[in-house]
């Protein structure tokens, strides 16, 4: 190689300065084969600094660029734009770090220049093998698919609908509204009537820009952010099947309720009187709570938790919503006595305390337990239930259940079908529980709502919105997307295709050509992780930037 | 194992005898000349002995009577019938019906090379025979005369012998997989259903006296076969299956002796350098290796080709210099990329100009390497290659030590 290598150690005000000598290094530094030019300067990220390396660039007609400085995660960005803009390929360029690696490391003067010597001559190694890389563009199409007609992909899909940009919106079911519909009366926070989630359905019916598809299914989805093919089947017998493209995915499927069959202790089923809450609403929505044997119950045990300790998580919402059958029964029928058994009470929004308050002021009573215990007495219902050790009882004549939500019964198959994780309570993993809670590992599909775990609508609509937020500004109309630049490619005539590659990539980004017997990598998809890199046992798959000669020289440097 | 162990193992317990006044081998080529008589193959993939030299071929057989000059059970190994398997079958699809006869290591190699994609079994079928092992190929092309009779006298008696190749005298799966309980062969659970197994059908030779072989059907396909050749498996397995497993266990015992010699023979730097001393950097064992599937070698790359300035950079810092270089690197990069797989064929040692008992080392570590991973190379084509298949909890023992104490590395699950 004849290349004109710069080498700039930046003294980062003294953090470099007092604990590295500078000078000995640029005196090793120069000598080094294909080194043109060693310099110091105070600090390179400053706008002098960017302008001083602008300025080497071009006047030394430097072919590659090293720099000594800090951890390329908070400046390599930086000298890669300086790169740019003054017409060298910013992959020509490597960052060497002696800030967190040698001068903050090493308390010894003597000790940190030596090592920052060997790190710097490591990167004028590998630095010499550097290839320009070249940024690609795609098209994009802005349409988005969205899964699940419930409340979550209701908002997602108005969120996003316009001119511009398509919303298919796909429900299993032959009707949209999801179980939010099956809710006599929203929680208090969330307005009183149903007719929210009625007005939502009918905006989006009306919608010329969303495409209602009711009974129809995802089959297959291919491709990657901004290029997938979505197969859909739909029809009474799930005969009629066709393609359409989208840019985007986003999975709002919702949940299903937890069986209170699965633990006998819950006597659903066995016992009469015992109802899930679900089948207290149909009671509630036709005015009559009524007994088996036609007569009005005097008693009444609303249990939470049910399912908590089999399933290892709360459900969040169900206090409330039990506390808001408290309140309407407390109201309609003031004589009935009210006990509500729970685990734990969640009441986490800012006006449930007050609610809660209210409905002990109306008589209701709470009784905290380890669980309970449903039995048939000749009376009609023994709960029993148990804390610390004591147990107790209590008779009633009715017992409204309130199980735990659950993943829908989809949701194992549509992670397969779109390749994204579930975390171990089944339900969707999000790839940050706290930084990133609507992303998904594969960009470009998205999940929000009660698909991701128990949420109330507030928050359903919430990761609705945030989920459209991301797309709107990675999915612009008529913009190209730019994929990752430094993804693995397969040199064909090294591949034995054994296909062990195909079985560790995370992303679905490879695959196998038959009629050569080789593997592929479609670049668009591929993240560059590189683990298909370290699997390959031939060695047929490189990792562009991250080449075998690259690494191999950087580390035998490093390491002399 | 406990012995309820047999139970579960899907091999049959009835067979068919066939007589053989002429010989086993006249037995087993006779058997195959009516499978194509019958057109259950279209061809046999079996090793020939070449006409008027001492040598053998793998050959893809059409001709009925070529079947004559055909040794099911040749003295050497010369070339590893999973590599042949591989180089037939690898490109594109195969319409016709084949029938490859080998040892049971060659069998297990071509296992290994079908879960790599090396090979495509949809219409092979494998017929594995008792093997008693092979003569060191050396031996052989000194003197092939006397190396013959030495082998055939091994061969008549099942006896052991130091003649044999060092890997052949402690080999615990001479015959057919999965059969014997206490075998470390006999694999668990449902691994073990005949449509996963190594072979389609297995010739035994053990307990006939030389007289007879059993045939054993171990897959539909086998099964299938007999059928079609109206020889129904009716027969008592009792003789072949007692003898066979009285030499299993024996071998096993001293297997395990070999391998804790070879392990403390190679155990540290030191140690292992001093037994790759002798290495030229031919690669050879590379090359006959039926598991190095690779197109290239990465130790024949340009990837560790330093210029010369950077080799006296290393040979100032270190003192000297050995050329060629990273010899040791090549032995033990290629025991990382393959040690998983190996089925202990030996092949690589006779490929050794230099005599380095690399065949033994390596049955050494991989026999201890894959009980980590509970892995028997070849032992059937449903289990995953280890590093292919992903388990939450495997080697807990290494990432939380103090959760999961039962097990330390390198005694097996």
């Amino acid at each position: 190689m004849n290349g004109q290598i710069g080498v700039y150690v930046c003294e980062c005000g003294p953090n470099i300065k007092d604990r590295i000598d500078i000078d000995k290094v640029l005196e090793e530094i120069s000598s080094v084969e294909n080194v043109k030019v060693a310099k110091r300067f105070p600090l390179l990220c400053s706008g002098d600094g960017k302008k001083f390396l602008a300025e080497e660039i071009k006047k030394e007609e430097l072919t590659h660029l090293v720099v000594a400085a800090c951890s390329p995660r908070e400046h390599e960005k930086t000298f890669m734009a300086v790169c740019e803009e003054s017409g060298l390929n910013p992959y020509l360029f490597q960052l060497v770090n002696i800030r967190e690696h040698c001068a903050w490391m090493i308390s010894d003067k003597d000790a940190a220049t030596s090592r920052a010597i060997k790190y710097i001559r490591a990167g004028i190694k590998r630095v010499a093998f550097h290839e320009p890389l070249v940024k690609t563009e795609l098209e994009s199409n802005p349409d988005v698919l969205v899964i699940g007609g419930g409340i979550a992909g209701l908002e997602t899909s108005l969120s996003l609908a316009g001119p511009e940009r398509k919303v298919h919106l796909v429900e299993k079911t032959e009707s949209l509204g999801g179980m939010a519909r099956k809710l006599s009366q929203l929680l208090p926070q969330q307005g009183s009537k149903l007719s929210l989630v009625n007005e939502k359905v009918e905006q989006v019916k009306k919608h010329q820009h969303i495409n209602v598809l009711t009974s129809c299914e995802v089959m297959d989805v291919r491709g990657f952010l901004g290029n997938f093919e979505v197969v859909l089947k739909s029809g009474s017998n799930g005969s009629e099947e066709r393609e359409i493209p989208v840019g985007a995915v986003v999975v709002a499927t919702g949940f299903s309720l937890f069986d209170p069959q699965q633990n006998s202790d819950y006597g659903y089923g066995k016992i009469d009187n015992v109802l899930t809450a679900l089948e207290f609403e149909e009671q509630i929505n036709s005015g009559k709570i009524l007994l088996k044997n036609g007569k009005k119950p005097k008693s009444l045990a609303l249990i939470h938790c049910v399912g908590r300790n089999e399933r290892g998580y709360c459900s969040k919402v169900c206090c409330l919503y039990m506390l808001k059958f408290a309140h309407y029964l407390k109201d309609a029928f003031p004589d009935l006595e009210v006990n509500e058994f729970y685990v734990d009470l969640c009441l986490p929004h800012k006006t449930d305390q007050e609610y809660f308050d209210e409905a002990k002021k109306k008589g209701v009573r709470f009784i905290r337990t380890e669980g309970v215990k449903i039995k048939e007495s000749k009376e009609g219902i023994e709960v029993e239930y148990s804390l610390d050790g004591k147990t107790d009882s209590a008779r009633v004549d009715m017992a409204v259940l309130a199980p735990a939500m659950i993943p829908s019964e989809d949701t194992l198959n549509l992670a397969r079908i779109l390749n994204i994780p579930l975390d171990k309570t089944g339900f969707f993993k999000e790839v940050h529980e706290i930084l990133d809670p609507v992303s998904t590992p594969i960009e470009g599909v998205y999940t929000v709502g009660c698909a991701l775990g128990p949420k109330n609508i507030p928050e359903s609509i919430i990761q609705s919105q945030a989920a459209s937020g991301k797309i709107f500004s990675s999915l612009i109309p008529g913009k190209k997307i730019e994929p990752e630049i430094k993804v693995s490619i397969i040199r064909e005539e090294f591949c034995t295709g054994c296909q062990t590659c195909l079985s560790i990539c995370f992303y679905g980004a490879i695959s196998f050509d038959p009629v050569k017997g080789i593997s592929r990598v479609n670049e668009a998809i591929c993240r560059g992780c590189g683990s298909c890199v370290g699997s390959c046992p031939s060695g047929a798959i490189r990792s562009k930037h991250y080449t075998y000669p690259q690494l191999y020289r950087e580390v035998f440097e490093a390491l002399r | 194992m406990s012995s309820t162990q047999k139970d579960k193992n899907a091999v049959p317990d009835k067979g068919k005898i066939l007589p053989a006044k002429e010989g086993v081998r006249k037995a087993i080529t006779d058997f195959l000349k009516q499978s194509l008589e019958k057109n259950c193959f279209d061809a046999i993939l079996i090793p020939v002995k070449v006409l008027d030299t001492d040598s053998y071929a793998w050959v893809l057989l059409q001709d009925e009577s070529l079947l004559d000059q055909a040794d099911p059970l040749p003295p050497v190994m010369t070339v590893q019938g999973g590599k042949a398997l591989s180089s037939l079958t690898k490109h594109g699809e195969m319409y016709h019906k084949i029938a490859a006869v080998m040892r049971p290591c060659e069998i297990r190699a071509a296992v290994e090379l079908f879960k790599l994609k090396q090979i495509n079994l949809d219409n092979v079928s494998l017929i594995s025979v008792d093997c008693p092992g092979a003569m060191p190929l050396s031996d052989y092309t000194a003197d092939p005369e006397s190396t013959k009779k030495t082998f055939e006298n091994v061969f008549g008696k099942w006896e052991d012998s130091s003649s044999l190749r060092s890997v052949c005298q402690v080999c615990q799966r001479f015959s057919l997989p999965s059969h014997f309980p206490s075998s470390p062969l006999a694999s668990t659970d449902s691994q073990n259903d005949a449509d996963s197994s190594a072979s389609d059908l297995h010739i035994g030779l053990l307990g006939g006296q030389m007289k007879q072989v059993y045939l054993i059907p171990v897959s539909a396909k086998g099964t299938e076969l007999l059928e079609k050749l109206d020889l129904p498996p009716q027969d008592s397995l009792k003789d072949w299956e007692s003898k066979a497993k009285g030499m299993v266990d024996k071998k096993i015992k001293k297997r395990d002796a070999f391998n804790k010699k070879w392990l403390d023979e190679v155990k540290g730097k030191d140690k292992f350098i001093g037994v790759f001393d002798e290495c030229i950097n031919c690669h050879n064992c590379m090359r006959v290796c039926p598991i190095c599937y690779c197109q290239q070698c990465y130790f024949d790359s340009q990837t560790l080709k330093l210029t010369p300035e950077e080799y006296l950079q290393r040979a100032e810092k270190r003192g000297a210099l050995r050329f060629p270089l990273d010899t040791l690197f090549f032995h033990l990069g290629r025991m990382s990329h393959m040690v998983l797989s190996c089925v202990s064929c030996g092949a690589c040692e006779d490929a050794c100009p230099m005599s380095i008992p690399v065949a033994q080392i390596f049955t050494a570590v991989g026999d201890r390497t894959q009980k980590d991973f509970d892995y028997v190379p070849g032992r059937n084509r449903e289990e995953s290659l280890p590093l292919q298949f992903y388990l939450e909890d495997e080697f807990c023992e290494v990432e939380v030590p103090n959760e999961c104490k039962e097990r330390t590395i390198g005694e097996g699950k």
